[in-house]
């Protein structure tokens, strides 16, 4: 990081950190927490589809495979979800294994929809399967996580809001500087390369596949973890968290944002999770519909005039803001 | 429309009372209302929510809640989806940011196991008007109320009712298919049936869930033609219910009866839209606008098709709706207070036996310790002449039933 | 036996349709090498067009579909022109993801807004075609579905006689083979864009029409044919007309005869299965060209 980004990031560290302290209302530090943990999310998205340029439609896989194998240990073999976050993470990279070895012999559009069929694939499995070797899965009723009694870490149940959100605070920056470190490490540079061209890649010797192999396990690794986060804010899973439309959100977050940089997904986060909250909460009852119109008109505007995300315009802005100054 | 008339008629009336200042401002009783409004549910959505706003018009123009001054009731609908987590959210959002004093909804049985424990963290009560999943009311909570009988219990009575079919008329059934849409609802039921059909002597046959968004029910209703079951169980949201039936009849799969589990089958657009195909099938519902039990029944049915701009019929869900914001009120004149624990103590003893909430054709309306209303039952119509005629139990049915359905070929 | 006989003959019959709907998308994806995510929004902007004109003037529902038809054609051509054509000269290569998802907001827009003016209602139409069977040899032939088939077989047959034989057709197929070989040779590409958009437009009028004696019209119905038509346009390969055909008629099959030997509920998953396993063991599609 260079001088004149460190001031302003501590600044925002310190604007996030206080903020719950500030703002006391529950309903706004869950909408908070829903920015924070799509932001983490987006930005899980960002080590596969920014660093190495492959668009995945189908990062909520991960993410549902995360929030099912924490629950199931924690209901079944009550492994605290702290412990059942890292398995299932492991668990998301292993299968991502799986699943990249077919689709990253496509490209573009094929890669894309491939991913997507896949995610689909689960969905189905996991709503038509009531049981496995004893282990109810619910089907498409879902399964709802007992509250603890005690509240602890380990057993990632808070009595508030708060300590929900500084720990998705604290996981969304440690993602931050793990995207930073692998960026600028030699990983991504030939990631790097390939995004750009892979042919000229993997010309001058660059595995291309084993490199995004590693991208995409470290992306399905994280993935996973924000699915045991939110299952346990939520205290309630469902098939639909495998959902393809739920893929499309991720990676809309990312996109609008600014994908392949640092703080793009962060950025979309902050911006499209408030309107589907703001929209849904003013027009809901209403006007049913209009909050998706809204949704979709936003979107294709961004897509219209800034494809590259809205964090290009506003570096821009900020720069020219900066030379201003005496 | 409706809503886009009620907000403007609001806002005028938000500029008045500023005009007028606060001398006539009057107390408000909050009470959220979460529905699905968008997306493939909303047909549904906006029935019901006709039915609460009905009620709720009834009561503020009969001067509200009387026990506290003549409050008027102000429901706040939000829109679910029909997604659990959205379903979660708002309920939060209800409670914290609108100040709900309770809640009913969600319609879906998903969305209320999910929203009722947000109620229940907040220990707001929560009046559930039509999902049927068992375990909404197994939790061992507090806040959570159902009006609307278990699904597992909807299975017993639909065997109940093919047997009773069988003994009164001699043409029994000994197979049996059950076709659902794999949702939770759907599997709720096939679930109860693939353990209680063999208990009472039926086979099951066919045992077949669907996709929702399926794009064509051929490929089912083939399945279902070649295992031949004498009756078929059906349970389906509308736009499957209508291909399904279109379908049947193409096929000409002939069966002793084919048996609804409501929802898509009792929707106001399934006879619409299907016209003549639906006769003679039969219903399992909560309620139908032809209960004898009661004069309310016909009454309030009237007035209900009166008010509305379309002219419709209650349907089970709307009618099931429109009786619960009664059992609400009747909670709200108990507690005289807009405390939602209040309003929970005072629903845990309502025994209701008379008033608009008896629209439901069982007395007195109370619930046992889980919160699940006592007596609860069902019943079975039958589509005749594109009218829902109730045939089973026979001491509150209207109409006779036609047992077995006539073939497909011999219809006109 | 028979059974399956019945299942195999639907799932052709069910089968030409979505032909017919992903030959529109395989249309569209093969020129301009547009990925359409708002493909499904614009078959229900035909269902409604097909809808209101079968309401409004009464006329033979397969005749509708060409004054649909001359409708959906500007409403596709225009589609290309406001909101695709900028993307496309602004970014050429990279422009497959933005696009994707410029579509998927055009499709929340243009649902959504039929929600808004036409309501949540289920809508169908009952034409002289509704509900009437064929009995041939103890097997119930759904005449709107045969009807519907025959006619899609017409159609692509016309379509491909239509970019085979005439200039304007030449053009498109040249440009979907190399975009800068055929500009080189004077072809405006952005227009054979926009009227691909437009003729992919107009077959889903037909797709529509043909839909309308045996189904229901309804702002979300898109999202039931949507999926299917990428699966199938992959499997019969990139902007192949003949090969989405069948491949529609693999999937129809798959979905019907599948569903009488597992649950329908996962006949889903094997769609997707078959999609990917197609993917990986022939990425050009049953009748595709080997693509760089």
């Amino acid at each position: 990081m260079t001088a004149g980004s460190v001031l302003p990031a501590a600044c925002a560290v310190a604007a996030a950190a206080l903020f719950p302290l500030v703002v006391r209302d529950p309903y706004f530090v869950h909408a908070a927490i829903m920015v924070l943990l799509f932001a983490y999310l987006a930005t899980s998205w960002n080590i596969l589809g920014g660093l190495a340029g492959q668009h995945s439609f189908g990062h909520s896989a991960f993410f549902g495979i995360g929030a099912y194998v924490s629950t199931i240990l924690f209901i079944y073999y009550h492994v605290p979800p702290l412990v059942g976050m890292a398995v299932g993470g492991v668990v998301a990279s292993v299968i991502s294994i799986g699943i990249g070895y077919p689709c990253f012999k496509l490209k573009g559009p094929y890669f894309a929809l491939a991913t997507l069929a896949f995610t689909e694939i689960f969905r189905i499995v996991v709503t038509s399967t009531e049981q496995i070797g004893g282990i109810d899965l619910k089907g498409a009723a879902g399964i709802l996580i007992p509250l603890q009694p005690g509240k602890s870490l380990l057993n990632f149940q808070f009595s508030g809001k708060t300590s929900y959100y500084y720990l998705i605070l604290v996981m969304l920056l440690a993602i931050l500087f793990v995207y930073r470190w692998m960026e600028r490490s030699r990983w991504g540079l030939y990631l790097a390369a390939i995004r750009d061209n892979e042919d000229a890649a993997r010309s001058i010797g660059i595995s291309a596949t084993r490199y995004k192999m590693i991208a995409l396990a470290v992306s399905a690794f994280f993935g996973a973890t924000a699915g045991t986060f939110y299952a346990q804010l939520l205290l309630y899973i469902e098939p639909a968290l495998f959902s393809s439309a739920f893929s499309i959100e991720i990676l809309l977050i990312a996109v609008v944002g600014g994908a392949g940089t640092l703080l793009g997904p962060f950025l979309g986060a902050l911006i499209l999770t408030p309107i589907s909250e703001l929209t849904r909460t003013y027009l809901g009852g209403g006007y049913a519909g209009v909050q998706l119109i809204i949704y979709g008109a936003v979107l294709v505007a961004v897509m219209m005039f800034a494809p590259q995300g809205l964090i290009v315009p506003l570096k821009r802005g900020w720069r020219l803001l900066a030379e201003r100054r005496p | 429309m409706r809503g886009k008339v009620a907000c403007i008629v609001s806002v005028c009336c938000m500029v008045l009372l500023l005009g007028f200042g606060t001398a006539f401002a009057q107390q408000e009783i909050k009470i959220g209302v979460l529905i699905p409004l968008s997306g493939s549910m909303a047909v549904i959505g906006e029935n019901l929510q006709m039915a609460h706003d009905f009620a709720a018009k009834e009561i503020n123009d009969a001067g509200g809640v009387k026990s506290l001054k003549g409050a008027k009731i102000k429901l706040i609908y939000a829109d679910t989806r029909g997604d659990p987590k959205v379903g979660m959210s708002e309920a939060e959002r209800l409670i914290v940011r609108e100040g709900v004093s309770a809640i009913m909804g969600a319609f879906q049985s998903s969305v209320s196991y999910t929203s009722t424990e947000v109620a229940e963290k907040y220990q707001v009560p929560y009046l559930v008007p039509n999902s049927l999943m068992d375990q909404i009311t197994e939790r061992g909570f507090k806040y959570t109320f159902r009006v609307e009988r278990k699904g597992s219990y909807w299975a017993k009575d639909q065997i109940d009712f093919i047997l009773d079919m069988g003994k009164k008329t001699g043409v029994q059934a000994k197979t049996i298919g059950v076709v659902y849409e794999n949702t939770d609802m759907g599997q709720s039921i096939a679930k109860a049936i693939r353990k209680l059909a063999p208990e009472h002597g039926l086979k099951v046959v066919l045992d077949e869930g669907y996709p929702p968004k399926t794009a064509d029910m051929t490929p089912v209703v083939l399945k279902m033609k070649r295992a031949n079951p004498d009756v078929v169980i059906l349970n389906s949201y509308i736009s499957d219910a209508i291909l399904l039936m279109r379908t049947i009849a193409d096929q000409r799969v002939n069966t002793m009866a084919l048996l609804g589990s409501s929802s898509g089958y009792s929707d106001p657009s399934f006879v619409k839209e299907v016209g003549k195909l639906a006769e003679y099938f039969f219903d399992l519902t909560e309620w139908t606008t032809d209960l004898k039990h009661s004069p309310l029944v016909a009454q309030k049915n009237a007035a209900f098709k009166k008010w509305t701009k379309d002219h419709r019929d209650f349907n089970g869900g709307a009618a099931f709706c429109y009786a619960s914001t009664y059992i609400l009120y009747d909670a709200l004149e108990k507690a005289a207070s807009t405390d939602p624990k209040r309003i929970r103590d005072a629903l845990a003893t309502v025994k209701i036996t008379k008033g608009p909430a008896m629209i439901i054709p069982w007395t007195p309306i109370e619930f046992d310790a889980e919160g699940q209303a006592r007596g609860a039952r069902m019943l079975v119509i039958q589509y005749r002449d594109g009218q829902r005629k109730s045939v089973w139990p026979a001491n509150i049915a209207s109409t006779a039933p036609v047992w077995p359905m006539p073939k497909w070929e011999e219809r006109k | 036996m028979t059974g399956i006989i019945e299942a195999a003959v639907n799932g052709i019959l069910m089968g030409g349709l979505y032909g017919l709907i992903a030959v529109s998308l395989s249309l569209i994806f093969g020129v301009a090498k547009i990925v359409n995510f708002a493909h499904g929004a614009l078959l229900m902007v035909a269902l409604f067009t097909v809808y209101w004109i079968l309401e409004l003037l009464k006329v033979d529902p397969y005749l509708s579909a060409l004054l649909a038809g001359c409708f959906l054609f500007f409403f596709g051509y225009y589609f290309q022109r406001l909101f695709i054509e900028p993307i496309l000269k602004r970014e050429k290569d990279t422009a497959a993801l933005t696009v994707i998802l410029l579509t998927s907001g055009l499709m929340l827009i243009i649902e959504n807004s039929a929600l808004l003016l036409f309501g949540a209602d289920y809508r169908t139409v009952r034409t002289a075609y509704t509900g009437k069977v064929w009995e041939v040899a103890g097997l119930y032939i759904m005449q709107p579905r045969l009807i519907g088939f025959v006619l899609s077989v017409v159609l692509i047959r016309l379509l491909e006689f239509y970019l085979r034989r005439t200039n304007f057709g030449r053009a498109i197929r040249a440009t979907s083979q190399d975009r800068e070989a055929a500009r080189l040779m004077g072809i405006d590409d952005y227009r054979v864009y926009k009227v691909t958009f437009g003729i992919g437009t107009v077959i889903l009028g037909f797709a529509a029409a043909f839909l309308t004696p045996f189904y229901f019209i309804h702002p979300a119905v898109g999202d039931l044919f949507v999926g299917k038509s990428f699966v199938i346009v992959v499997l019969g390969g990139l902007g192949s007309i003949t090969g989405a055909f069948l491949g529609g008629l693999i999937v129809g099959l798959i979905e019907s005869v599948g569903a009488q030997f597992i649950n329908s509920a996962m006949v889903e998953s094997l769609i997707f299965i078959v999609f990917i396993a197609c993917l990986v063991i022939r990425p050009m599609g049953l009748l595709g060209k080997e693509r760089e």
